[in-house]
């Protein structure tokens, strides 16, 4: 174990983390999930007295929250933190300390920037007219890049830092990172309307539908969902009364 | 129906899987539909129409953001059966798409809440409030075996889409819809959900999202 760091099974930690949210729940939230990924930590620093293992999982299975891909920063601090044999309130106000900051950061980094724009480079590709595989190809390759990175990298420093582990994050260029992809994202998506649209086969008068469908688009945002259903709906039965009466 | 048993049966475990991995088991997006979508077509035989089906989903998902604990649509199921009933239905033409898409919205929305169901159903299984000691061996049974709920809600989810995507289309005349109507219906909408995704990453960056849609058009007029 480099840096410090005391001996915690690293590779257990890591894959189990891909686990964490197995049995998310309104009321523990990860609570459980973070208990299960940490056992083998748990395990370890209770070096075979079972009392102190069941003790400290009843803990670490109480209420926690996190971004599941920067969970392991969480993972690995506690783990370093159990290993010392820290005070279980310290580790307790450390869990809820960390837990708010993990969840904002991934949230906007991944969710509402990295994976966004990603799916949208995919659908570029497809739209472009690429073989049937590459557009959800350079998507998966895109979005687990980052990932993958940002399990092992959260591991890795909670790890290392333990206590200090926050200022680690706030030094990280999570943030800019996550403005950057949004950019991207952004000219992404008016890249992937225009293709979209081109695929629709419109002549002459009908390209001003192609216009009309991207402002909508912007306007409705997230509202969209019920607006295309709509949209399909009237078109089946447009459709069906034709047939009909013809 | 379009597939025969064991089709059938492997596109039930995929969609199962899928199901898990948004959430349970990895998170890799392997159920997002763009990838989920090729699955299925490979599974049910055309690749091709698979990922074209999971493309347009996926552009109806851009804005399904699973921050907190958000209650949202959930996407694996109702893209693995969309798109195994296209791939699998080669004379199904855009009428039949944007049936398909139809029927997947609001499957989305069924699935959900199937969702929202497993985990009031996890917090009875895995919550202990109070106790100061936990065995090793009821946190590794619980956690596992709400995971194998997930697989197994998806499975089932999965195997009812499949059944009612391919009956539905057929049955409400989906292919009564002229083609050209029902293709620039359901591209249009799929370019009014790709420009949505400019709320995903805020209205400031309105210009990067035009100087997009400046370089599509010169793609569109170049190509």
């Amino acid at each position: 174990m480099s840096g410090g760091a005391p001996a915690v099974p690293r590779r257990a930690l890591f894959l189990r983390s891909f686990a964490l949210q197995g049995s998310f729940n309104y009321e523990t939230l990860i609570g459980t999930g973070f208990a299960f990924v940490l056992l083998p930590a748990l395990r370890a620093a209770a070096g075979g007295d079972e009392a102190r293992l069941r003790a400290s999982l009843a803990r670490h299975a109480e209420l926690f929250n996190s971004h599941p891909y920067l969970a392991t920063v969480a993972v690995g601090a506690v783990a370093r933190l159990e290993a010392e044999g820290a005070a279980p309130e310290l580790v307790g106000r450390f869990k809820a300390a960390l837990r708010g900051s993990l969840g904002a950061l991934g949230d906007r980094l991944v969710w509402s920037a990295w994976r966004p724009a990603c799916a949208l480079l995919g659908l570029s590709v497809v739209l472009a007219g690429a073989a049937w595989w590459a557009g959800a190809l350079v998507f998966l390759a895109a979005h687990n890049a980052l990932h993958l990175w940002l399990r092992g990298w959260g591991l890795r420093v909670g790890l290392r830092d333990g206590l200090n582990v926050g200022k680690t994050l706030r030094e990280a260029p999570l943030g800019r990172l996550g403005d950057r992809a949004a950019d991207a994202g952004a000219v992404l998506a008016g890249f992937a309307a225009v293709l979209a649209f081109g695929q629709a086969g419109a002549t002459g008068a009908q390209h001003a539908l192609g216009a009309a469908a991207v402002a909508a688009g912007i306007a409705l945002g997230f509202r969209l969902r019920w607006a295309a259903a709509a949209v399909l709906l009237g078109v089946l039965a447009a459709g069906a009364f034709l047939a009909r009466t013809l | 129906m379009p597939f025969d048993a064991p089709t059938l049966a492997l596109l039930t475990v995929l969609g199962g899987l899928l199901a898990a991995d948004a959430t349970s088991l990895g998170q890799l997006m392997l159920s997002r539909p763009l990838a989920a979508g090729v699955l299925a077509g490979l599974a049910a035989g055309d690749p091709a129409r698979g990922a074209l089906v999971g493309a347009l989903l996926e552009t109806l998902h851009l804005g399904v953001l699973p921050v907190g604990a958000s209650r949202y649509p959930e996407a694996a199921p109702p893209a693995v059966a969309a798109a195994a009933v296209y791939a699998a239905t080669p004379g199904a033409g855009w009428g039949t798409v944007a049936a398909l898409l139809l029927l997947a919205l609001g499957w989305e929305r069924v699935c959900g809440s199937s969702v929202q169901w497993l985990r009031k159903r996890n917090a009875a299984l895995a919550v202990r409030p109070g106790t100061e000691s936990l065995e090793p061996r009821w946190v590794a049974g619980v956690h596992r075996r709400a995971v194998a709920l997930d697989v197994l809600r998806g499975a089932v989810l999965t195997f009812a889409a499949l059944v009612a995507f391919a009956v539905l289309p057929p049955w409400i005349g989906a292919g009564d819809v002229p083609e050209g109507w029902a293709r620039l219906a359901v591209m249009s909408v799929a370019a009014a959900a790709a420009a949505s995704a400019l709320r995903v990453f805020g209205t400031k960056r309105l210009p990067l999202f035009l100087l997009g849609v400046a370089c599509g058009i010169a793609a569109l007029v170049l190509l």
